[in-house]
């Protein structure tokens, strides 16, 4: 029996140190720096400083929900369709998704750059017609498109895998108790496939709201997000590493909460989407 | 007052991916009656039970509710509910909420479905679990709900999917007297899928017996079992022994080399036809007094009856008697002439009814021993 949880703490060991280097230590060093001034000593002063910020905070969220709800809109019925589709195809429509998420995210948000560019694909195509030019790289839009494009796949992933493990014959009894196509989705699809939302949701929000090179690559100058405030203060040297700690550990709270009540949302859920 | 019929199916074609599943299929079904598709897996019993249902479309050929043709009308329109095999329960609702989920779906006031639920849990003893949730329920309380469910929208017509495949032993037989109890109270059609010749037996107005696409025989029960159409029925009910014969004249069958009365006729002189016996219906006596004799190959006790192989000129009979034999023990068959069937030759001739591989038809579990090389 000792033994046996002896071996068992052996192979987590790797893990555990693993997770304290690279998870644990960071954060304390987080903690430390936000609740400190520049000599070391403790103030709340950096929290509190946090007002400054809030239209980043409030733009990065407004961003990232405007993505977050594309991203959804999207996903579900590319999701739904994939599952209706015969196995072979299944495959191959999951590789066209993955492959995306194999590259760069750097690489995949830059290229955006030569689509969307004032002199890029689109215009250029335009101006061929005679049209245009259109301003699309540095605006709010180009921001967004780029966080859909980015994250859809986290989304679709967790969404396919809840809708395909989903017993068809549940669709197929809603409709014979009287559903059309549009109950049955709210009753029983949408209600049994909340997990893959969950997870989509927040698989899209949470790097959304945080990033900044997407930000700086699409939207130009003009739009600073509260990452782009992060990174901003660090490249600013180490007088800056307080404030932009602080700021981190602000967005990280906010984020767990969001988390914590998503989560209560769908888990204790007992007559599902009957009320929606 | 004659029944009407409430579904007809008319010369119904389908296939899937060019395999022909089900294959010009004729079927009435009346009113208020406890009619069971019974055939080996695969033959086509979902297939006809989702073409009532309106999940599936035929190839050729039209589906009939009280005498409308409703080829094209999609299921929530029919008013036809189904028992799916599995059940099919949602898992995100309770007892409650499973059952009022088609009056629900039609928009019926609070009021009543509140009281249409509690009818349908007492109807199947499941009053005090409305607020369980489904996957905390048995097998067996799992598909009370599954009725409760369907039957809450007042179906005229119930489909029921091997509903009781599920269940052990001592359930099913519950539930199929229940399930036959609540189809005589409510007066709803039932048109009951089985694999389960017992099942259809016991619990039927009418057996539809199915093989390959194809219906092989409509009946009642004592119809199919007494008077099987050919060897696939005679076999797949009940246990038959099945032998070559040629029709003599009428009333007259040669078979085993002897020659016998029977109360069959309407054969042409000298025809070739198949010949029924049920191992019931045979007697075990001295061999010098038996019209046929043969060898005991084989005892097997089965509680009630014996279930012994008698050897016949190379032919294996089986019979069940009440008296104990041995194996190599010498006996001779007496069998009356209203214990023979004849039947017309079929595609299914000499297939079944031989029990020279018995012994692995006994144990599906064991592997066979002796028989396989
Ligand atoms: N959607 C489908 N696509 C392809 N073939 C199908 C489909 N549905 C059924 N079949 C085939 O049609 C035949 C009949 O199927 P069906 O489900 O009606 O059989 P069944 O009599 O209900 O059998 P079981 O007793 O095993 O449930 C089978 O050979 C099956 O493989
Ligand atoms: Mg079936």
């Amino acid at each position: 029996m000792n033994k046996k949880a002896f071996g068992n703490k052996l192979v987590a060991s790797p893990y555990i140190v693993w997770s304290a280097i690279f998870i644990v230590v960071p954060l304390i060093i987080m903690v430390y720096f936000s609740l400190t001034d520049q000599n070391g000593a403790f103030t709340l002063a950096n929290i509190s400083d946090i007002g400054k910020y809030k239209k980043a905070f409030g733009i990065s969220i407004l961003y990232a929900a405007v993505a977050t709800l594309i991203t959804l809109v999207l996903a579900y019925p590319m999701a739904y369709f994939m599952t209706k589709l015969n196995i072979s195809s299944q495959r191959m429509l999951f590789m066209i998704v993955m492959i995306p998420m194999w590259m760069n995210f750097l690489i995949r948000t830059y290229s955006w750059i030569t689509i969307l560019a004032n002199t890029g694909l689109i215009n250029t195509f335009l101006s061929k017609l005679g049209l245009g030019p259109l301003r699309l790289i540095n605006t709010p839009g180009a921001v967004i498109l780029g966080m859909v494009y980015d994250f859809i796949p986290y989304m679709i992933l967790p969404l396919y895998s809840v809708m395909s493990k989903l017993d068809k014959s549940l669709l197929e009894a809603a409709e014979d108790l009287g559903s059309d196509a549009f109950t049955k989705f709210r009753r029983v699809l949408f209600p049994l496939s909340k997990p893959g939302m969950i997870s989509g949701i927040t698989m899209v929000f949470v790097p959304s709201v945080s990033t900044f090179y997407i930000s700086q690559k699409l939207g130009g100058n003009k739009t600073m997000l509260i990452g782009d405030t992060i990174e901003y203060f660090f490249n600013l040297g180490p007088t800056y590493y307080n404030i932009a700690s602080a700021i981190s550990l602000v967005l990280m709270v906010m984020i767990l909460v969001c988390l914590f009540i998503m989560n209560r949302c769908g888990g204790n859920d007992e007559d599902g989407g009957v009320l929606m | 007052m004659e029944k009407e019929n409430i579904v007809e199916l008319k010369n119904i074609s389908v296939a899937f991916d060019g395999e022909q599943v089900l294959d010009g299929l004729n079927l009435d079904i009346v009113d208020g009656e406890f009619i069971t598709l019974l055939g080996p897996s695969g033959c086509g019993k979902t297939t006809t039970l989702r073409l009532i249902a309106g999940f599936l479309e035929p190839d050729t050929g039209d589906v009939l509710f009280e005498g409308k043709k409703i080829n094209g009308v999609p299921a929530y329109k029919r008013q036809v509910n189904t028992i799916f095999q599995r059940y099919a329960l949602f898992p995100h609702l309770n007892v409650y909420e499973n059952i009022a989920f088609g009056l629900r779906v039609k928009k019926r006031p609070e009021s009543e479905i509140k009281e249409k639920v509690a009818e349908m849990l007492k109807l199947v003893n499941l009053t005090g679990l409305e607020k369980r949730h489904t996957d905390t329920l048995s097998g067996g309380q799992q598909q009370r709900v599954a009725i409760a469910r369907a039957i809450a929208n007042h179906p005229k017509v119930l489909l029921l999917d091997e509903p009781l495949a599920a269940l052990d032993l001592k359930l099913r037989k519950d539930m199929q007297k229940e399930l036959k109890k609540i189809q005589q109270q409510l007066g709803i059609t039932f048109i009951f899928v089985t694999h389960d010749q017992e099942e259809a037996l016991t619990m039927s107005d009418r057996v539809v017996v199915m093989d390959s696409g194809r219906i092989q025989q409509v009946g009642t029960p004592q119809d199919i079992y007494n008077e099987p159409r050919n060897a696939f029925v005679a076999d797949f009910i009940g246990e038959s022994n099945i032998v070559d014969g040629k029709m003599l004249k009428d009333y007259y069958v040669e078979f085993s080399g002897q020659k016998f009365d029977c109360l069959d006729k309407g054969f042409a002189a000298g025809e070739s036809v198949d010949v029924v016996v049920r191992p019931e219906d045979v007697d075990i006596v001295e061999p010098e007094k038996g019209m046929l004799k043969g060898v005991v190959t084989s005892v097997a006790f089965l509680g009630v009856h014996y279930e012994i192989i008698v050897d016949i000129g190379g032919f294996k009979w089986m019979i069940q008697t009440t008296d104990e034999h041995f194996a190599g023990d010498s006996v001779g068959l007496y069998i009356e002439p209203d214990a023979i069937h004849i039947m017309k030759k079929s595609e299914y001739s000499g297939l079944y009814g031989d029990y020279s591989s018995y012994s692995e038809e006994i144990d599906h579990l064991s592997d066979a021993e002796e028989e396989e090389p």
